[in-house]
């Protein structure tokens, strides 16, 4: 009797503190733990997007405090490394795909493969977007929102000419030589030749079927199909003639202000610009949205995300909370109203409210092929020191695309060395 | 022979009118241009028409601004460093920019020069090492530690410029002041500063002016909005999506405004500085 | 200053010995003062910036670049400084490092000083030019830069559109995409930034000069432009030298502007030293290299403030 009675009751403690320590790191949030949330949102409508999302995230969270801070995006990179480098990082840090392998690298990110497999949300993603975030099997954050390659084109001047957008990169060219009229003061196309201009440098170069990494996990270049590529893109601008002159200068700014002041025909952006050229343009009647033109080897537009990833250990769990907030259909859509960036989670890009709009199918359509920017350290700093520069040197007639070429085959050697 | 002198003299007033307005005009045309951008609306802006004088006018652009970039707190906190840099400076960089000018002594040379090489060495470079020092004395992100690192390389040049305004400064009147009994400290503090003083103001505007807008150090020492200066807060409207020009003209116009209201304070005391005499030798 | 006529050595007395202000008179007789003078500058300039500088300077000789832990961070000897040698782009950074800074220190003196002089001559109206021609200065750099950046804009730039109302300009031009513009259009708003700097400085010298020297040179018959060499340009020597190193040690080691205009494009036409290694440090996450280039830019620098020092003979009365 005594016995029984014993081991009962020490089942019953047995059980009482199972269920204690089942509470337990419930009880430590109960403190509130304090997290800080590094991203690079700067418009008023990314802000209101934030607030939205930490504000149901509040209500929902109450042991979890986020403060946000805001960090210049061209000064990013440069902010967490010294934030890595002295040990001063913080909890929870939004990371673009192209910056990815270089904070994976620096030992900045933390493994969270485990929690996102026991994630009852896992399964509103697709695989493929985590693609940008893994590693040797280990995943390091959750996307937030998504942005899809596609073309801006003016309706009304494709109509006017009796064009239909173009599917491959040779209709592309053709459409941009009829459309460039000199005087009207109109061009084809907004190439961007300066600042960010290296990602087209290099999308167009794997749609010429040069491609950076290659099946067995090697890097490099194609020389000859790079050539190839180089000639035609710089092309457009020193032999047809169909993009403004400015395009050696002309980064994210000035390809858009370009487009909305009616300068040009076309312009190859992400759905992250839409409201923009909404606010100036009249979408649907003024322009329209395709997707990206297929090369000739390769059909290459990228799928971008934002992920959140937890950066110190010592706070991962509440980070955790957070991290996947932001894949609630409820946040999702709330930031998706306030922004018009695509959400990650197919679930919530199934939403009638981009289903239903048709300007949003080139990028339903896009989500179906379109592939992540490669990614391997030292890929962002290489594409922006040595490709871009390389490439406008051929814009502005001081290199040929042989020479060109052979600049970024050197550099990638050296970044990879 | 007076009259031609005075005809000379006629001719290069003439000249300095036409050299002043004329630059006067190439300094103030982009100001006002800014001016005139942070009235306008986004889409009279980024138009194929040039429109000089905005067609519609809004302060939608100054709203926006005071309720997005926490203003307030970014100026307060801009004053709070540059006040505190220049004080550091004006405690320490006086008697040292006065012991340079005044003494000869061993190593002199040298000692200058060793003041310029701390600014020499690239502050990209600078940043990282600067940062972990700052963590482990905890003065990062905080309006204090951004001030020393201000004055570190800001002290250089208040030094140097001031010891030129003090090797203008005659010296006889020091000796007199010597000879009648008064200590070296006491000439410094009674003669020499005195007759420097248009100087030390003008390398105090510069040293507040550099540090208002510094720009590198305020964004990497600092992160949390109760620390973060004023230059920085304006590089963040830039997003990586958009450039809110009617914004970004508006937070310029915004930023000169403290700096004149101070430059207007200061003009009035150097000129009363001029007026009374105290520099003829 | 007759409160400060006292007779020398006065009479002690108990409280003289204690008195704070009269101790620091007395040690200021004594040899050391000039040394006391410098102690609290010299203390806190070393506590901030000689550990940094050490740490940069150790960073060029090792391999350190953060995104590849593969490879160690160990000592490499003169690795760094050897590939600088045969790296093109350090010459081209390195050519226009000099054309950049020479031209904008060029343009931002004359400026400055022709500014000084009108300035000076104290004509009715002058206080006020004075403060628009200041004005400048007192914008930052980011904001001075992306202002000029639209102004100078292809399709948004006034100053396009004025040009072209002129007849000088056939159309509207993109000065930032034609290497043989780009830099001296960098120059343009560098100066115009910039030269208040030389403009204040010069002015506030031009106010210590006696004013008796001039009527001196009057009667001797000396001409505006003989005064200027024989009596302005000498009575403002370190002055001068003083705002050049000043000004130098900024356009070499400060990025900002050129980072907002060009970003050292098109191709590497405006491609100057920092940077360079503000790249190579946040973009490539090289520190090894951008420590090397960093060095070499600190090398020149000293190198020519020792030479301007020497030849301009700041040091001597």
């Amino acid at each position: 009797m005594t016995s029984r009675f014993d081991r009962r009751s020490v089942l019953k403690m047995g059980g009482g503190l199972l269920a204690a320590s089942a509470l337990l790191p419930r009880a430590a949030f109960a403190q509130s733990t304090a997290i800080n949330y590094w991203h690079t949102f700067t418009s008023q409508s990314e802000f209101a997007g934030l607030d939205e999302v930490m504000k149901l995230f509040a209500a929902a969270h109450p042991e979890v405090a986020v403060t946000q801070e805001n960090i210049p995006n061209p000064e990013f990179m440069a902010k967490v490394t010294a934030a890595v480098v002295s040990g001063s990082r913080p909890d929870v840090t939004m990371v673009s795909s192209e910056r990815f392998a270089d904070l994976l690298a620096m030992g900045a990110l933390n493994d969270l493969t485990d929690k996102i497999a026991a994630w009852d949300r896992r399964s509103d993603f697709d695989d493929v977007r985590f693609a940008s975030i893994s590693k040797d099997g280990k995943v390091y954050g959750v996307p937030a929102f998504t942005f899809v390659d596609w073309m801006y084109y003016r309706k009304d001047w494709f109509d006017e000419a009796g064009l239909a957008p173009p599917t491959t990169y040779a209709e592309f060219r053709d459409a941009a030589i009829k459309l460039t009229d000199p005087a009207k003061g109109r061009f084809g196309f907004g190439m961007r030749g300066g600042a960010g201009g290296q990602a087209y440098v290099i999308n167009v170069m794997e749609g010429f079927g040069a491609k950076l990494m290659h099946e067995d996990g090697s890097i490099s270049l194609d020389r000859d199909k790079a050539i190839e590529a180089v000639d035609w893109w710089s092309g457009l601008l020193v032999k047809d003639g169909v993009v403004p002159p400015s395009a050696p200068n002309d980064g994210f700014r000035q390809i858009m202000e370009a487009f909305q002041t009616g300068q040009t025909a076309m312009l190859w952006h992400h759905t992250g610009s839409f409201q923009d050229n909404a606010k100036l343009l009249k979408a649907g009647v003024e322009f329209a949205t395709a997707a990206i033109p297929a090369g000739p080897v390769n059909r290459v537009s990228r799928l971008g995300y934002a992920y959140n990833t937890a950066t110190k250990p010592e706070t991962i769990d509440a980070s955790w909370e957070w991290i996947k907030f932001w894949g609630e259909p409820d946040a999702a859509v709330a930031f998706l109203e306030k922004t018009g960036y695509f959400p990650a989670s197919t679930k919530a890009a199934q939403d009638e409210r981009i289903s239903g709009n048709p300007l949003y199918k080139p990028a339903a359509d896009t989500l179906g092929f379109g592939i992540p920017s490669p990614s391997f350290p030292g890929f962002a700093g290489w594409s922006e020191s040595v490709v871009l520069p390389a490439f406008q040197r051929v814009l502005i007639k001081e290199a040929t695309p042989e020479q060109a070429v052979d600049e970024m085959i050197d550099g990638l050697n050296q970044a990879i060395a | 022979m007076a009259q031609t002198r005075s005809r000379s003299r006629l001719l290069w007033d003439i000249v300095s009118y036409v050299v002043l307005i004329g630059l006067a005009i190439a300094c103030i045309g982009p100001i006002v241009w800014t001016f005139l951008t942070s009235l306008k609306y986004e889409a009279d802006i980024v138009t194929k028409t040039m429109h000089y004088i905005p067609p519609r006018i809004t302060f939608d652009n100054y709203v926006k601004l005071w309720n997005q970039s926490g203003y307030p707190v970014l100026v307060i906190n801009s004053l709070i460093v540059t006040s505190v840099t220049v004080l550091i400076c004006l405690l320490t960089g006086t008697i040292a920019a006065y012991a340079f000018s005044r003494f000869q002594f061993r190593g002199r040379t040298q000692l200058m020069l060793g003041y310029l090489v701390v600014r020499m060495f690239p502050a990209v470079l600078m940043i990282i090492p600067l940062f972990i020092v700052m963590r482990q004395v905890g003065l990062l992100d905080s309006t204090f530690g951004l001030a020393v690192a201000y004055t570190s390389f800001l002290l250089p040049l208040f030094v140097w410029m001031l010891k030129g305004f003090f090797d203008a400064a005659p010296k006889e009147l020091e000796s007199a002041a010597r000879i009648d009994g008064t200590t070296r400290i006491g000439a410094m503090f009674m003669v020499v500063i005195p007759i420097a003083r248009n100087g030390l103001l003008a390398t105090c505007v510069f040293v507040a002016i550099a540090a208002w807008n510094e720009f590198l150090f305020a964004l990497m020492l600092t992160t949390s909005q109760g620390s973060r200066t004023w230059p920085v807060g304006l590089q963040l409207m830039v997003g990586e999506f958009q450039l809110p020009w009617g914004m970004l003209a508006a937070g310029g116009m915004i930023s000169i405004l403290p700096v004149i209201v101070l430059f207007a304070i200061v003009q009035r005391a150097m000129v009363a500085g001029l007026t009374a005499g105290a520099v003829k030798g | 200053m007759a409160e400060a006529r006292i007779t020398y050595p006065p009479p002690r007395t108990a409280w003289d010995r204690y008195n704070p202000i009269r101790l620091i008179g007395e040690v200021s007789e004594t040899r050391y003062w000039m040394y006391l003078l410098l102690l609290p500058s010299a203390l806190l300039i070393c506590a901030v910036v000689i550990y940094p500088t050490l740490y940069g300077m150790q960073m060029s000789f090792r391999e350190m670049r953060l995104n590849r832990p593969d490879l160690g961070t160990d000592w490499v000897g003169l690795k760094h400084y050897a590939r600088m040698l045969a790296d093109p782009i350090f010459w081209v950074s390195l050519r226009n490092t000099a054309v950049w800074v020479t031209s904008a220190i060029a343009l931002e003196f004359l400026i400055g000083l022709v500014a000084a002089l009108a300035l000076n001559r104290n004509l009715p109206g002058s206080k006020v030019l004075a403060v628009l021609i200041l004005l400048p200065y007192f914008l930052p750099n980011v904001v001075a830069g992306h202002m000029w950046a639209l102004m100078l804009d292809p399709r948004l730039g006034v100053i396009n559109d004025v040009l072209v109302h002129l007849g000088w300009l056939a159309g509207y031009k993109a000065w930032f995409a034609d290497p043989s513009t780009a830099m001296a259009a960098a120059i343009v708003v560098e100066a115009w930034h910039s030269f208040p700097f030389f403009t204040l400085l010069i002015l506030a010298g031009l106010k210590g000069i006696p004013i008796d020297l001039y009527k001196a040179a009057d009667i001797d018959g000396a001409g505006p432009f003989a005064q200027l060499r024989l009596i302005t340009l000498p009575m403002l020597r370190t002055v001068i030298a003083a705002a050049v190193i000043l000004r130098v040690i900024g356009l070499v080691n400060s990025p900002d502007l050129l980072l907002i205009l060009t970003s050292g494009g098109p191709g590497r036409s405006t491609q100057v030293l920092s940077l360079y290694a503000f790249q190579t440090a946040y973009k490539d996450f090289n520190f090894g290299y951008a420590g090397a280039l960093s060095v070499v830019m600190f090398i020149l620098l000293m190198g020519f403030a020792w030479a301007y020092v020497r030849l301009s003979k700041v040091n001597e009365d």
